[in-house]
């Protein structure tokens, strides 16, 4: 009966307490599964049973595993107790003493026996230790009664469970950040892999691979690398001193793998960690593509002064893998650009120089003329020309335009128009080399020039008046076997402005002369070994074919070239063209 | 592509930066914009708003890592406010919290600039 019950129990004190007792077991356990704090559920406990059985000092030592165990928590005790560890291999099932026990059995007792702990209390899960509760003698010095004992192991047992579930949930709460952080790197990944595709510029891919290593890793130190030929080149930086230079990048350019400064092994090389240290950096990253490395990425310090794990130094050669593979996209797609960009150059350049030169040779009475012009793969800047100026006088030059693409190009259609457009002016030819000096030199600034050679054939007289401004001295094989080289005139064209006037020359041709006006193309062709084919050689051949016409000769002369070179690619124009008097 | 928009205001000296949208890899360069404009007038007291911040990725974070010293060696700072419980996470798993600091609202990184001036 209920009545009876509380009248005994009022009477009887050990079920009194007993009552009491279980309502205190009912809060205690409450309280510390109310919540998954670690830190305030041991310290509850300590509390509690310090105050239940008036102890001064208590500890909590939690399993970590294999038989370690930490100081959790600790109060009373020196400081220095906190985290200390102990290395437990068998524990008493139950409640027991410090003194009961002889330490040759338990020797990690010793050291708790030396700060004081006199009753142990074991956490359980089923057979499982999970931890430690010890306490300091009694203030009292009062033994504790079988009672108080009981009541102490069923508060171990109700600790165990929520130091366990509290435990368990951040292991969970661990787990999951690392999932949700490995997440993070997988976007991070995505992203970038994404955006990197979709980028051509090396300079913003590179900025863009600095910025995801800043967020990712938590970094404001790096060093990014890039192969250039046998050369490291630094790309980008921020560093606590001046970027280091090639030797020290290339010999970086040995590591294969991501690896920590502190780890790196470098034959023969000490002072290269020191020099990485130095300067702030801590981990060196090979951009590597088919085995090759292409650059290097290297960190510094982590903000957060954590070490670079081996799951980062993972994650950073992912991430850099990605980036060469769009690096190298970029700079071959960058090189066929510029290929591109110079073949579509030089295909304006020759467009050029074939609409400046003449689509037919107008008509000379008693003079036969022929002329080639063979553009080189870069394009030189060769010219010649042939007009008539009235019904008598007609006009040949030859020139050689300095540098060579489309530039050369221009200024040569420069010197044409100037040409064509002074001709009808009564000037001497030498007033005329004048003008045209400083019209180029005007307009080219004087860091072009042009070699250039013209005459003025006058039919009725049958002469030639010429001006020669620096170039190749043309061969004039007259009939009777002697030659002689048109060299008078002046400086080459465009380089200072006129100060000596330009020389000119009148000469009388005479049926059967041969005249031969060349580029340097010509008498500078070059066979494998860089033999020139030579001027000597040119005059040499000529007494041989000045009996053909001047197409022959023309063809002649090119095919002795050609059997000079054997082939070898030229780099310069060939042109030439062949006078023939009548 | 998504979007991402930065609107800036200025209250008190301070510079505010509103972000909205998408923070990634492709839209970074934005803010590197807004970021350089204020340092090249010599603006270095900003705080960041990321109310309607809807997604940040590494490379986005990796902006207020590049000009947070700069901004710091001037005697400012970049703060931050507002955050999505998703967007936090980011910042938080990557350890930012410990470099930056967050606010709830803008005004209570407001109010830090101003009483460190008093």
């Amino acid at each position: 009966m209920p009545r009876t019950r509380r009248t005994s129990s009022s009477q009887d004190s050990p079920t009194y307490e007993s009552h009491f007792e279980h309502t205190a077991l009912f809060e205690f356990s409450k309280v510390i599964n109310s919540s998954l704090d670690l830190k305030f559920i041991l310290s509850h406990i300590l509390l509690t049973i310090m105050g239940k059985i008036l102890s001064t000092k208590g500890m909590v030592l939690l399993e970590t595993g294999k038989g370690r165990y930490v100081v959790e928590t600790a109060k009373g005790f020196p400081s220095e107790l906190q985290e200390a560890q102990l290395t437990i291999k068998r524990i008493p099932q139950s409640l027991f003493y410090v003194d009961k026990l002889r330490v040759s059995q338990y020797p990690w007792l010793a050291s708790l026996k030396k700060h004081g702990v006199h009753i142990l209390l074991p956490m359980f899960i089923a057979e499982r230790p999970i931890g430690l509760l010890g306490f300091s003698e009694r203030f009292s010095g009062k033994k504790l009664t079988t009672m108080e004992e009981t009541y102490l192991r069923s508060l171990a047992n109700i600790s165990a469970t929520a130091v366990e579930k509290s435990r368990t949930v951040s292991e969970i709460q661990q787990v999951n950040r690392k999932l949700d952080r490995k997440i993070q790197e997988l976007n991070t990944l995505f992203d970038l892999g994404k955006e990197f595709g979709a980028l051509l510029d090396p300079d913003k891919l590179v900025r863009l691979l600095v910025l995801s290593l800043l967020g990712q890793i938590g970094v404001n130190r790096y060093l990014i690398c890039l192969r250039d030929g046998s050369d490291m080149k630094v790309a980008a930086s921020r560093l606590d001193g001046p970027a280091p230079q090639g030797e020290l990048l290339m010999k970086l350019a040995s590591v294969k793998a991501a690896t920590c400064v502190d780890d790196l092994v470098v034959k023969h090389d000490v002072d290269l960690r020191e020099a990485l240290l130095a300067l702030g950096l801590r981990v060196v990253v090979p951009m590597q593509t088919q085995g090759q490395t292409k650059g290097l990425v290297l960190l510094g310090e982590k903000l957060s002064r954590e070490v670079f794990s081996p799951v980062d130094l993972e994650f950073l050669s992912s991430l850099v893998n990605l980036a060469v593979i769009s690096l190298e996209n970029a700079r071959l797609f960058q090189e066929a650009i510029e290929k591109q960009k110079l073949e579509d150059e030089l295909l304006i350049a020759r467009e050029i120089q074939k609409g400046l030169l003449p689509d037919v040779i107008p008509a000379i009475p008693g003079i036969e003329i022929a002329a080639t012009n063979i553009s080189s793969k870069q394009v030189g800047g060769d010219y010649y020309d042939v007009l008539s100026v009235d019904q008598h006088r007609h006009i040949i030059a030859i020139g050689d335009v300095s540098g060579k693409g489309t530039p050369a190009a221009l200024l040569m259609a420069n010197l044409q128009a100037t040409i064509r457009a002074l001709a009808p002016l009564d000037l001497s030819l030498s007033e005329f080399t004048q003008r045209v000096n400083d019209l180029m030199c005007r307009n080219t600034g004087g860091n072009k020039f042009v070699t250039f050679f013209w005459g003025v054939i006058d039919d009725r007289s049958r002469t030639l008046t010429y001006v020669n401004a620096g170039h190749n001295y043309p061969i004039l094989l007259r009939s009777d076997g002697t030659s002689i080289r048109l060299d008078k005139g002046g400086m080459i064209l465009g380089v200072l402005r006129t100060e000596v006037p330009y020389e000119q020359e009148v000469t009388q041709l005479k049926p059967g002369d041969l005249l031969v006006l060349f580029t340097d193309g010509v008498s500078e062709a070059m066979n494998k070994d860089a033999v020139e084919y030579g001027e000597s050689r040119l005059e040499a051949l000529l007494p041989s074919v000045r009996h053909c016409t001047a197409q022959e000769i023309t063809d002649a002369i090119y095919k002795d070239v050609l059997h000079h070179t054997k082939g070898a690619a030229q780099s310069d124009d060939i042109t030439m063209m062949v006078v023939k008097v009548h | 592509m998504s979007e991402f928009k930065i609107g800036v205001r200025e209250t008190e000296g301070i510079h505010v930066l509103e972000l909205k949208g998408y923070l990634d890899a492709h839209t970074a360069p934005k803010l590197e914009e807004a970021f350089t404009n204020l340092l090249t007038s010599n603006r270095y007291r900003i705080v960041v708003n990321c109310k309607d911040l809807s997604y940040i990725s590494s490379a986005g974070l990796g902006v207020f890592m590049a000009y947070i010293e700069d901004v710091r060696k001037n005697q400012g700072d970049i703060k931050l406010s507002n955050m999505s419980p998703k967007v936090y996470n980011v910042f938080d798993l990557l350890g930012f919290p410990l470099l930056y600091e967050i606010f709830k609202e803008e005004r209570e990184a407001l109010r830090k600039f101003v009483d460190k001036t008093k």
